[in-house]
């Protein structure tokens, strides 16, 4: 007798009929539910530990709040009064847990010890597999942080965000384009383990100058005028501070095609050193291990 | 007879007083020159971690800097005084990698795998063997350089501290530190009831984000929590406090008694926790 195996397993897509034929968006979809389905399964072994490295994020965006706070007293600095903070550093800690990249850590262990062998023989670019767990990721945080958020609005008038469904909307985008940017800049730094086994180095380097240039210690407009203009010219304002002002209305009109068009810009810049440093790096790979 | 043998065997596990303290002081020699055979090979480490010491101290002073752009004070701390305790938490941060972390940030593995065994069969007290088997040797580079930063906080605040002063800071210190190792083990020791939660160290480093500013910086109710639950005052702010002359020596004896009852409960708690251990694996 054969096992009962639900007929959708027993029957290989191309099976289902002439007029069906397997379009190339459908693979991809089935993939990535794939993807995201097994590394949400993962995570969930995962949990309490998820919910550490959360406590860990938050801690250091409370911290610099509670010091603005008290700086800030019943006066304002730089045109941010103690709401406007409480408003600043909440959204930032929700765009900071959806925005999270941890790839370098992955990556560098990837090439390393060897895991990357195994994924260079499936039909597809690993890139994929770090997007699914990306995205599985972000939805349990993302939502435990909205939650949290939600409660604390529920009490504290202050951290509330206006509803306003076209500037969450724009808040969104501006997230996911964000998340795509760091994304970007973890995994490339974690192709740098093809070269050197201090790539995970570079990339607490990038997180250090990111307290300052992407706007988690303090807002830009209250960095020095120098500061400011470095950080204009670069990525960092891009991965956190922009989609933070969107989400509290700091940013609007002019300024808002300024940010989208810096987030594309930067990130189809990262897409292209990807594609270039992951040509290289994957020419030298020599697997190591099994 | 086999008993009196046995007895003679475990003899030198429990001697007691000065013997013991003794024995003690040469098994860690013998575990941290083992030790330091095996770090030399990696030089690198050295000049690689002296380059990250003094890019994060950079990145606290900057970032102390930053606040201070907008207030002449923090708490009632001036600039140089606040970057004097950064320096102190830079040195507690050194301790920390350098002995704390390789070693009691072992536990859950020793836990989950069950290779805990291999220490409680040994003739030593499990805690001192798990406490300080290891040591990184190219992290003390995080004390120098802290304790540095400290001094060059003191040059610029014109301040030369009385050897009383100095008595106090060593105190508070090693107070510090002890503290700092009570709460790890503390934290750690949950591993015997949630064995598969493998990252606990990380809510250390997490609460201790907060002891990068004096206690007096924060609102009320935070500064409590602080001072009598998560007793992180006394780890940055109370030495860096007794250095600079803010706080009157008495308070390093006091300081004291918060570290030793920290340890006597921890090793309470420690105990409790091993008992819970049944091993796993083979």
């Amino acid at each position: 007798m054969l096992p009962a195996v639900p007929a959708r397993v027993r029957q290989p897509p191309q099976a289902r009929g002439p007029d069906r034929r397997p379009s190339a968006l459908r693979d991809w979809l089935t993939r990535y539910a794939a993807l995201i389905r097994s590394a949400w399964l993962v995570d969930l072994q995962y949990r309490a530990e998820i919910v550490i490295w959360m406590v860990l994020g938050v801690a250091q965006p409370l911290v610099t709040l509670a010091i603005w706070w008290v700086l800030a007293g019943s006066g304002e600095l730089g045109g941010y009064d103690r709401a406007d903070f409480a408003r600043y550093f909440f959204a930032l800690m929700l765009v900071d847990q959806l925005t999270l990249a941890w790839d370098v850590w992955y990556i560098d262990r990837w090439i390393r010890e060897g895991e990357m062998n195994v994924r260079l023989t499936r039909p597809f670019n690993p890139i994929h597999e770090a997007i699914g767990d990306n995205v599985a990721y972000k939805l349990r945080t993302g939502t435990a942080i909205a939650l949290v958020w939600l409660l604390v609005a529920l009490f504290w008038p202050a951290v509330r965000v206006p509803v306003d469904a076209g500037r969450w909307a724009l808040a969104g985008t501006a997230v996911v384009l964000a998340a795509g940017l760091r994304f970007l800049t973890s995994y490339v730094n974690g192709l740098l383990a093809f070269w050197t086994t201090r790539a995970t180095a570079l990339a607490e380097l990038h997180y250090g100058v990111s307290l300052f240039l992407a706007g988690r210690i303090a807002p830009l407009a209250l960095l020095p005028p120098a500061v400011a203009a470095v950080a204009g010219v670069l990525w960092f304002p891009y991965m956190v501070a922009f989609p933070v002002e969107v989400l509290t209305g700091e940013v609007s009109g002019a300024g808002l095609v300024r940010g989208f068009g810096g987030q594309l810009f930067w990130l189809s810049a990262w897409i292209t050193l990807y594609r270039l440093v992951w040509s290289r790096g994957i020419r030298r790979y020599c697997a190591v291990g099994g | 007879m086999r008993a009196a043998r046995a007895a003679r065997h475990l003899g030198p596990a429990a001697p007691r007083g000065a013997r013991r303290l003794e024995r003690h002081l040469a098994l860690l020699r013998a575990f941290w020159s083992a030790n330091l055979a095996e770090e030399l090979q990696y030089r690198g480490n050295l000049i690689a971690n002296l380059l990250g010491v003094v890019f994060w101290m950079g990145t606290a002073v900057l970032t102390a800097a930053l606040f201070f752009r907008q207030a002449p004070a923090l708490g009632g701390w001036s600039f140089w005084e606040v970057v004097a305790l950064l320096g102190v938490f830079n040195t507690v941060g050194g301790v920390v990698e350098a002995v704390v972390r390789p070693n009691v940030g072992r536990i859950e593995q020793y836990v989950r795998r069950g290779t805990l065994d291999l220490i409680l069969a040994k003739p030593v007290d499990p805690q001192f063997h798990m406490s300080f088997r290891r040591v990184e040797a190219w992290r003390s580079a995080d004390v120098l350089l802290g304790l540095g930063l400290t001094s060059f906080a003191l040059v610029q605040l014109e301040r030369a501290p009385s050897a009383l002063e100095l008595a106090a800071f060593a105190l508070t210190l090693a107070s510090a530190v002890t503290i700092v190792y009570a709460i790890w083990l503390t934290l750690l020791t949950f591993t015997f009831w949630w064995v598969s939660v493998d990252n606990l160290e990380v809510l250390f480093d997490a609460v201790y984000e907060a002891a990068r500013f004096p206690v007096s910086v924060y609102p009320g109710p935070l500064r409590f929590v602080f001072v009598y639950l998560l007793p992180i005052a006394w780890i940055t702010t109370v030495p860096a406090a007794s250095l600079i002359g803010r706080t009157s020596p008495a308070t390093a004896l006091l300081a004291a008694g918060v570290a030793t009852a920290a340890l006597v409960l921890t090793r309470r708690l420690w105990w409790a926790g091993l008992r819970r251990y049944t091993s796993a694996g083979g």
